[in-house]
């Protein structure tokens, strides 16, 4: 399935060449215009990858008001440029197709990164009828990402430029973290968290809509949401924890899932310290995360380690788990002053 | 001289620490300095780049060595741990670790490995 399309400006988003234009700017093609719309409507990503000076992007997103998720424009090759745009979007080379009216171009970029798939714009023109352009699920969060993507550029170019911690750019970035019970209109999003969350999932595994619907409607089982949003763009649904109810002592959290689109921004960290005190609130003497050891959860750990949690040297399970726990006596995680219990 | 490699694997633990969060006043914290909580507040995305620099630097994945990460919890036994397995500063003088680091290689996605070999069934199916 794609996920993100990357594109040439001159004479394939553009009917013209930008920089031999003048002062008449060349006009965006008008095919490539209604596939441009109909793909991030269906949650694609767009970006742009130009031998063009960045002005001539910004043209191209005024023209299109298309929010495209990553820019690279230089001299440099595109197949580096395409390599550039999937690890800044965490996306793997054969989720990403790139569009571009010179042959020699699609040639290099075939042979040096041969999972991408390669298009002229004739080709393109057609691609919303292929199936790798038709995902089964879109959620709202999905048909926006492209738009998010754009926010997060934003927010961290004024990030770099601020001074001070990363609790006073969130502070001054008006982070508004919400923590809430899950109901049933959450569904689609729970199941797309849990099949796309890799780095901060303490799990691991799918969970179906059939399985989240028992989870939901379980008395076992109680789901937490979190919200995210600040004055830069507002994220939605990006993390949920699933927690045992039971009444026991030990108060078990058997799901952690959170989008990487809330890393570096205090999400996790908050829903980490809001379960001990809900936990502590409750009666429980002790919080238990069971955490899938791996390479690419080290975040999750990073986060648990960081809310005090610790686990039994040398006691990963043969499933690969191993339970991360903390006492609730005692000074727990702060709670910043922007999360709102719901 | 192991004390001595510590502290100089310190100094530039300092720098690295100073890029991945963008505070050059991390610079100047201390050894006994904590890094989770009040001190430094590392955070996932900086702890993940900060291992990732530790990697790349002295060949020592903290994250696969150490099931919770005790080695973060000062600047000092971070430095005592790079060096406790082996790992020493490179002869190459430390620049701009971030900067330098090639544009392929982003905060967003730095364990980009291949998918673990069938992941265990969510336990939440099994129950």
């Amino acid at each position: 399935m794609i996920k993100c399309v990357i594109w040439d400006i001159d004479n394939t988003l553009l009917t013209g060449v930008y920089l031999e234009s003048g002062e008449h700017l060349p006009g965006a093609d008008p095919d490539l215009l209604g596939v441009l719309r109909e793909l991030a409507g269906r949650g694609i990503l767009h970006a742009l990858a130009s031998r063009n000076p960045p002005a001539a992007a910004d043209y191209v997103q005024q023209l299109t008001g298309i929010d495209f998720a990553a820019v690279e424009c230089g001299w440099g090759s595109k197949a580096d440029a395409i390599s550039r745009i999937a690890a800044d979007l965490g996306l793997a080379l054969d989720a990403v197709a790139f569009v571009d009216d010179d042959m020699l171009e699609r040639a290099e970029v075939a042979a040096a990164v041969p999972a991408v798939l390669v298009l002229t714009p004739e080709d393109a023109a057609e691609a919303p009828d292929w199936p790798q352009f038709s995902p089964p699920v879109i959620t709202a969060e999905a048909r926006r990402r492209g738009q998010m993507y754009a926010e997060r550029r934003r927010r961290q170019a004024a990030a770099a430029a601020f001074g001070g911690s990363r609790d006073d750019f969130l502070r001054q970035a008006g982070t508004r973290v919400t923590i809430a019970p899950a109901s049933d209109t959450d569904l689609r999003r729970l199941h797309e968290l849990s099949v796309r969350t890799h780095q901060l999932n303490s799990a691991g595994g799918p969970l179906s809509e059939t399985e989240l619907v028992r989870v939901l409607e379980s008395s076992e089982y109680r789901v937490a949401t979190v919200t995210l949003a600040d004055d830069f763009g507002d994220d939605g649904l990006v993390g949920a924890a699933i927690m045992t109810v039971n009444g026991s002592r030990r108060a078990a959290v058997p799901q952690v899932m959170m989008s990487c689109r809330a890393l570096g921004r205090g999400v996790l960290d908050a829903l980490l310290a809001w379960l001990c005190r809900s936990a502590a609130a409750s009666g429980a003497a002790e919080l238990q995360v069971p955490c899938l050891v791996t390479d690419r959860n080290v975040p999750m750990r990073l986060a648990l380690a960081a809310a005090g949690l610790r686990a039994e040297p040398g006691c990963v399970a043969a499933d690969g788990r191993a339970i991360f726990a903390r006492p609730l006596t005692g000074e727990l995680p702060p709670l910043a002053d922007w999360v709102t219990i719901a | 001289m192991s004390g001595d490699q510590a502290a100089a694997v310190a100094d530039e633990l300092r720098a690295i620490l100073a890029q991945v969060t963008g505070r050059d006043e991390l610079l100047g914290i201390t050894a006994d300095t904590a890094l989770f909580g009040a001190g430094v507040a590392l955070d996932s995305l900086a702890g993940t780049l900060l291992l990732r620099q530790v990697q790349r630097r002295y060949g020592v994945d903290v994250a696969a060595e150490d099931l919770n990460l005790d080695a973060l919890a000062t600047l000092g036994t971070l430095a005592d741990f790079i060096t406790s397995v082996g790992g020493a500063p490179p002869d190459d003088p430390l620049e701009n670790p971030i900067k330098g680091a090639p544009p392929d290689d982003p905060p967003e996605n730095p364990f980009k490995g291949a998918p673990p070999d069938d992941p265990p069934e969510n336990p939440i199916k099994a129950s």
